[in-house]
């Protein structure tokens, strides 16, 4: 069971993940965001141990693969205009297009794993700042300056409240 | 720390393809489209003025943000594994005079054009911006007065043993750093390491706007760093070198001391033979052939065309060019590039407008 995991404090916002991501599927799952206050970030799915995505959907159009991954099946989805997964993600991570169901989300480059492969943004980030880790690795990935990142932010997806919802994994 | 992959697109080693490609420049948009082309079993030959492969990933962003480690191994893997053959310390020449950028120093062999065009089915220019630019204002030219890369690129390339850099002396000294983006940043950082007795930045706009972003600032500020916003040069005071610099602060003129002013305000694209392959053309989106210059096997990727941008657009860049030249270059050998409609289909692509 593998997820994404990015140190925020290694992360310089040079959008590279965001433009691979664009590169291989055409409509990026990862996003550089900047905030209001002038900080940067690229939001991501955390692929979530218990995800609020997937028990929101009325259709369970996420699901979760063989290696891990929570997918979206553009089959089941009906693109539904409640939009009940991306307000329930505590992630931001829900992101709307302009094609076919009109929403997308990571899936750790699935058709890339199936060719022995891991996830393109992992490989071509040049600060190593995303990892694609193993439930077992994440603890050794916490560092404080890891953390501290990750606080600030979480304090600009989820203002005035702490972390809640969805378990990450 | 495991290496880049340059070679994402592929899960290892491919066939080869009989293809030959010549990419001048071993920056972000460089690698991305020699990654890229290797992978379809293309040979690539990487051109580059400086001693190692990565560009200003390695010899102009502290090792502290790209571990240096991460891009040599990446581009070993590149070498061994796909066959990729990097020309380090070989410039192609410019139609600007040379030795006058930064980087320049390391220079061994010279090549023109011409014989790269020759010696390769195709090639693409990836050589980024290297020209700073400048104050335009009283005193810029004393001694102690740099651009961000004069200041940065001698502070990671002395490593590299040339007699011909030598690291700033900043030491004691109060050092001004002007502007607000990441190599502003890079340069006001590099001046504490080198133990500056102050460093002050001054940015035109406020934090909220500046291009490194907030979080930067306070990580600066907290190594004593002091950050004056709302503030523009105006002169720059010295008889012979830099002794203190005029600048307006919130509307309030104030004359600060500084031996050493560091005007990190940007870069600008410095690609050789830019009228000649119609460079300007490329950049409107007036081409035959997405990324194609006038010279129709030579194309154009990253920085050189797009001007200063961050990371992740030169690498797009460089993939995009990689896979416009394969698509041409499998078109060329069908004899079917005559049915190819493709002067509508560029003018449309908005993307590529910028």
């Amino acid at each position: 069971m593998k997820t994404l995991h990015i140190d925020y404090s290694k992360c310089i916002g040079c959008e590279t993940c965001e433009f691979v991501c664009r590169f291989v599927h055409s409509t990026p799952r990862i996003m550089m965001t900047r905030t209001t206050d002038g900080l940067m970030m690229p939001l991501y799915c955390r692929h979530c141990e218990d995800p609020n995505c997937a028990r929101v959907c009325k259709q369970g159009a996420i699901t979760r693969d063989a290696h891990g991954a929570m997918v979206l099946e553009p089959l089941k989805c009906r693109g539904c205009v409640s939009r009940a997964c991306m307000l329930a993600c505590p992630f931001a991570a829900m992101l709307e297009t302009d094609k076919g169901v009109m929403l997308t989300k990571c899936d750790l480059c699935a058709e890339r794993r199936g060719r022995g492969m891991g996830p393109a943004c992992v490989d071509m980030c040049p600060c190593g700042a995303i990892s694609h880790a193993d439930a077992s690795e994440l603890a050794a990935l916490d560092t404080p300056e890891a953390r501290a990142a990750e606080a600030l932010v979480l304090a600009h997806i989820r203002p005035g409240s702490g972390p809640s919802g969805a378990k990450g994994s | 720390m495991p290496a880049m992959n340059f070679n994402f697109l592929c899960p290892g080693p491919a066939a080869p393809a009989g293809r030959s490609v010549g990419i001048i420049g071993a920056g972000p948009s460089g690698l991305a489209a020699a990654g890229h082309l290797s992978c379809l079993g293309y040979q690539v030959e990487v051109y580059d003025k400086l001693p190692k492969p990565g560009g200003l990933m390695l010899f102009g962003i502290p090792g502290h943000r790209i571990p240096r480690q991460r891009i040599a191994d990446a581009t070993r893997r590149m070498e061994r594994e796909h066959g990729v053959v990097f020309h380090p310390q070989t410039k192609i020449c410019c139609s600007a005079p040379m030795f006058e950028e930064e980087g320049d120093h390391f220079c061994r062999e010279v090549l023109g054009l011409k014989d790269l065009v020759m010696r390769h089915d195709a090639s693409i220019i990836c050589t980024g911006s290297w020209k700073s630019r400048r104050m335009g204002i009283e005193g810029e030219g004393l001694a102690g007065v740099y651009s961000g890369l004069e200041f940065l690129f001698p502070i990671r390339a002395a490593r590299y043993a040339s007699a011909k850099v030598k690291t700033p002396e900043v030491k004691g000294k109060d050092v001004i750093v002007v502007g607000a983006g990441h190599s502003a940043v890079d340069a006001a950082h590099g001046a504490v390491g080198l133990g500056a007795a102050s460093v002050t930045m001054l940015y035109r706009r406020t934090a909220r706007e500046a291009p490194c972003g907030s979080y930067e600032i306070e990580r600066l500020k907290e190594m004593g760093v002091v950050w004056r916003e709302l503030a523009t040069p105006l002169k720059v005071l010295g008889s012979e070198s830099a002794e203190s610099l005029e600048a307006r602060i919130g509307g309030e003129v104030e004359t600060l001391p500084a031996q050493a002013v560091i005007a990190a305000i940007g870069e600008i694209a410095t690609p050789p033979f830019a009228k000649e392959l119609g460079l300007e053309e490329v950049r409107k989106g007036e081409v035959h052939w997405l990324h194609m210059t006038a010279i129709e096997n030579v194309f154009v990727a990253g920085d050189a065309l797009t001007g200063p941008s961050k990371i992740g657009k030169a690498i797009y860049s460089g993939l995009k060019a990689a896979r416009s030249l394969a698509n041409w270059l499998d078109l060329k050998a069908q004899n079917r590039l005559a049915e190819y409609a493709y002067d509508d289909l560029v003018a449309k692509d908005e993307r590529f407008r910028k």
